[in-house]
């Protein structure tokens, strides 16, 4: 028995109208990984910041956090806690890409961090490769910039980050959103090796399968307080079986053909290279892929975000011009995209049920009234309510926003849209209420949807069609039974931690 | 995507190419100033009350009684080599005229630069720091009311106190070069005072939006010291996009401070352009339009290739 590393007692969160946290108690062992989980709003990130003695604004915090005897209390000044949580406690942030500073390279940032806890030059190079090992990249990662690196390596950069002084605690917020199956395998893997060194390990998630795959114990958030507590396969559950496949649309007709789409960059390089996809009316076609695959690039090539150097895409029977700006505004409402981001798709200052109902204005030209009407009864019917709405973008949670950027799409009408990663940030709630809005949308309006995803379990339980993309290729393509069934095949065997990177040009 | 050293490497060569093209036409527009004029050249420069005889002795001077393309392939030889003829007033060398007052010019503007930066820089964090502070509202205040006065008015008044009241500082450089370093003070101040607002604030609300940025957040939260956070990540994120902002600046003092110049009877570059313009010296003021366009398109161009190699997420080259 050993004596626990991570001893919290009580820890607390307010604001004058309401307690966001009510006394939190926790004791982890070295090597021990507790799995926190809950609904949005049940208090999670609240918990992960509270035990970096971290507020919002106006919050209060009260309680005691000790890491290895250490106390790293709230009521000290901040710099003096500083100095205490480094080399201590580390929190791997939800939205890992913004945790890198944009004009620093990777390695220089690592080096800055490794000085805290190591003096030598020899050391502190040591710490960095270690770091970088341990979150699966190669020493030529720390040389890049964070835009150089894809979303997977910036999650995995962000991890060196917080591994690279060594703590004995991690925070992990939501380790595993927006990573494909493959890298989520990976990232599962090293820390499951980090907790086999004896780093503790707190887990705030909403994806029960990364849950059950590392935690030992769990705990279940709502409203703030502890409901629920105990071994982690007791208290999470057992893992569901495959999901029934659904009956295809009877409507064959292609309603979507892009062909032989190609997307170089200046350099030479080609991230997309004689890509085929096609879609009946009300066919759901799922593009699945390691990082930086092109599942994005082919994503946007469709919807005329980027223009491809080669190929065509054909909706309804009419061939739509590459560049987005020669689209007309009937084209352009043939084809909506969902972006992955879906903060940065929306602007900071106006409010989201203005900017949900704006392309129905503009693509449809509903009266901007009947336009906010009908987009708020979308919002509403996909969890968001008029209040929430009637905020501008920095009111709501990523989740919200994610589904009031796929409400702003299906405003719009589409024949075909475009879902890049719409449900990573939802939790099992309000990701059925998206995909039953989706299926609604399908089954009355006939829209294509072209969904691309990291979730295969999401894949196969919803898509028709599947399209595995690899180094800018189709790698495979068919019914979405028999491409899942192949992949599950042929990622059995090997080792998943090497695989995911781009390809380096 | 993973190919941007390649990439910056071309986009980067592109980028000069472009500035020696605009360099280019700029010095083809600065040679039909003498040939393509409606009327004479020589006419236009000795005015209506010349002599015939004036005229056509100047005509051979400017060398406008020979053919188009042989009087333009001189003008691009000697461009190569440096000649842009002699002055119609003094006699001199073109380029041994501008570039002497370019050097004094170059001297102005490099001590103002030494100034203006690191203040610029202070005043920027400690505003930027502490947005709505009293340290922020006083800096803000006193930077937009030094903004606001008149380089003319700022001079004069700092003459007649430094100079004609308390008799520390000369109050021109008149019938001189720039000879001792207290000629220089009250011109870098008027020169810095005037800038000092611009920068700084710009740089005050990068300083405002970086503090805040997750990224900064994040190094704090894993224990990096703030002396590390502010140098290293805060000040580079905050002040690089200001690069081009002082590109202006450092293009407006090279192109000659006019009126500062004037004021301090400084024989800089501004005032060498409007004594040659008020002389109708013709290779002069054609001196020193090449003398802007060199300037103007060599600050512009290291701006913007420093910017791409600091802020490479920016594609400042596209």
């Amino acid at each position: 028995m050993s004596s626990p590393v991570l001893r919290v007692r009580g820890l607390g969160a307010r604001v004058p109208s309401a307690v966001l946290l009510d006394g939190v108690d926790l004791d982890l062992e070295p090597g021990r990984v507790l799995a926190v989980v809950g609904d949005s709003g049940a208090g999670k990130s609240t918990l992960a910041a509270a035990l970096l003695g971290e507020a919002a604004a106006g919050v209060e915090l009260c309680g005691e956090v000790t890491v290895a005897g250490t106390d790293l209390g709230p009521t000290d000044p901040e710099p003096v806690r500083r100095a205490r949580r480094a080399g201590r406690i580390g929190l791997l942030p939800q939205h890992p890409g913004t945790a890198l500073d944009p004009v620093r390279r990777v390695g220089r940032v690592l080096d800055e961090l490794a000085a805290l806890v190591h003096t030598g030059r020899d050391e502190r190079r040591a710490a960095v490769d270690s770091a970088l090992r341990t979150a699966g990249l190669g020493p030529e990662h720390a040389r890049r910039f964070p835009h150089q690196l894809s979303g997977g390596q910036q999650q995995r950069a962000a991890l060196a980050l917080t591994l690279v002084t060594g703590p004995s605690v991690l925070v992990l917020d939501e380790p595993t959103t927006g990573l494909d199956p493959l890298t989520t395998a990976g990232v599962v893997a090293n820390l499951a090796g980090l907790a086999a060194h004896g780093t503790a390990m707190v887990l705030l998630t909403h994806d029960l399968d990364t849950a059950r795959a590392l935690a030992d114990d769990a705990l279940v958030l709502e409203r703030g307080r502890v409901v629920r507590r105990g071994p982690a396969d007791d208290v999470l559950g057992p893992a569901p079986g495959p999901a029934p496949d659904p009956a295809p649309g009877d409507d064959r007709t292609p309603r979507l053909v892009a062909t032989g789409l190609r997307v170089v960059t200046s350099a030479g390089t080609a991230i997309l290279d004689g890509v085929d996809v096609r879609a009946a009316a009300g066919d759901v076609h799922a593009v699945i892929g390691p990082s930086g695959a092109g599942k994005t690039t082919l994503a946007r090539a469709l919807a005329g975000l980027v223009t491809p150097g080669a190929g065509t895409v054909v909706v309804d029977g009419v061939g739509l011009p590459p560049a987005l700006d020669r689209r007309s505004a009937a084209r352009r409402k043939a084809v909506q995209y969902v972006h992955q981001d879906a903060r940065s798709s929306f602007l900071a200052r106006r409010p989201v049920l203005e900017q949900v109902a704006r392309p129905g204005v503009l693509l449809r030209g509903l009266p901007p009234g009947r336009a906010r009407g009908e987009g708020s009864e979308l919002l509403e019917r996909l969890g968001v309510d008029a209040g929430t709405a009637a905020r501008r973008p920095s009111g709501l949670s990523g989740g919200q926003l994610q589904r009031a950027a796929l409400a702003r799409a299906m405003l719009a009408d589409p024949a075909v849209l475009v879902g890049d990663e719409v449900t990573s940030a939802l939790d099992a709630g309000h990701r059925r209420e998206l995909l039953a809005a989706l299926d609604a949308l399908r089954r009355d309006r006939g829209t294509t949807l072209v969904l691309i995803s990291h979730d295969l379990s999401l894949v196969g339980s919803v898509a028709d069609e599947v399209t595995v993309l690899g180094g800018g290729r189709v790698a495979d393509h068919g019914r979405a039974g028999q491409v899942l069934g192949r992949l599950r095949a042929a990622t059995a065997g090997p080792p998943v931690a090497a695989t995911g990177r781009a390809p380096s040009a | 995507m993973l190919a941007a050293p390649r990439r910056g490497t071309r986009a980067a060569g592109a980028r000069v190419l472009v500035a020696l093209a605009q360099f280019a036409a700029v010095s083809v527009i600065v040679f039909a100033m003498t040939s393509l004029l409606p009327g004479d050249a020589a006419e236009i420069v000795l005015g209506r009350d010349a002599t015939p005889e004036q005229v056509a002795t100047l005509r051979t001077q400017l060398g406008l009684d020979r053919p188009l393309p042989e009087r333009f392939a001189d003008w691009v030889g000697g461009l190569l080599h440096g000649d842009l003829g002699r002055s119609l007033v003094t006699g001199q060398p073109v380029a041994a005229e501008v570039g002497g007052r370019l050097g004094q010019t170059a001297l102005l503007t490099g001590l103002a630069l030494i100034m203006l930066v690191p203040l610029a820089l202070g005043a920027g964090v400690l505003a930027g720091r502490r947005p709505g502070s009293p340290v922020d509202r006083a800096l803000t205040g006193v930077l937009v009311a030094a903004q606001a006065v008149p380089e003319f008015a700022l001079g004069l008044v700092l003459v007649a106190v430094f100079s004609l009241q308390l008799g520390w500082l000369p109050a021109t450089a008149a019938g001189g070069a720039f000879t001792g370093a207290e000629v220089l003070v009250l011109p870098v101040v008027v020169l810095v005072t005037n800038h000092l607002g611009r920068l700084a604030r710009q740089i005050r609300v990068g300083v405002l939006d970086t503090d805040r940025a997750e990224h900064v957040v994040h190094l704090r939260r894993l224990g990096l010291p703030e002396r590390v956070v502010l140098w290293r990540h805060v000040l580079p994120g905050a002040a690089l996009p200001s690069i081009q902002q002082l590109a202006r600046i450092v293009d407006s003092m090279l192109g000659g401070v006019v009126v500062v110049e004037a004021l301090f009877a400084l024989p800089g570059v501004g005032s060498g352009f409007v004594d040659a313009v008020s002389a109708r010296d013709l290779p002069v003021v054609q001196g020193y339009a090449l003398l802007y366009a060199a300037t103007t398109i060599g600050v512009n161009l290291v701006a913007d290739l420093v910017s791409a190699r600091l802020l490479p997420h920016r594609e400042v080259l596209g």
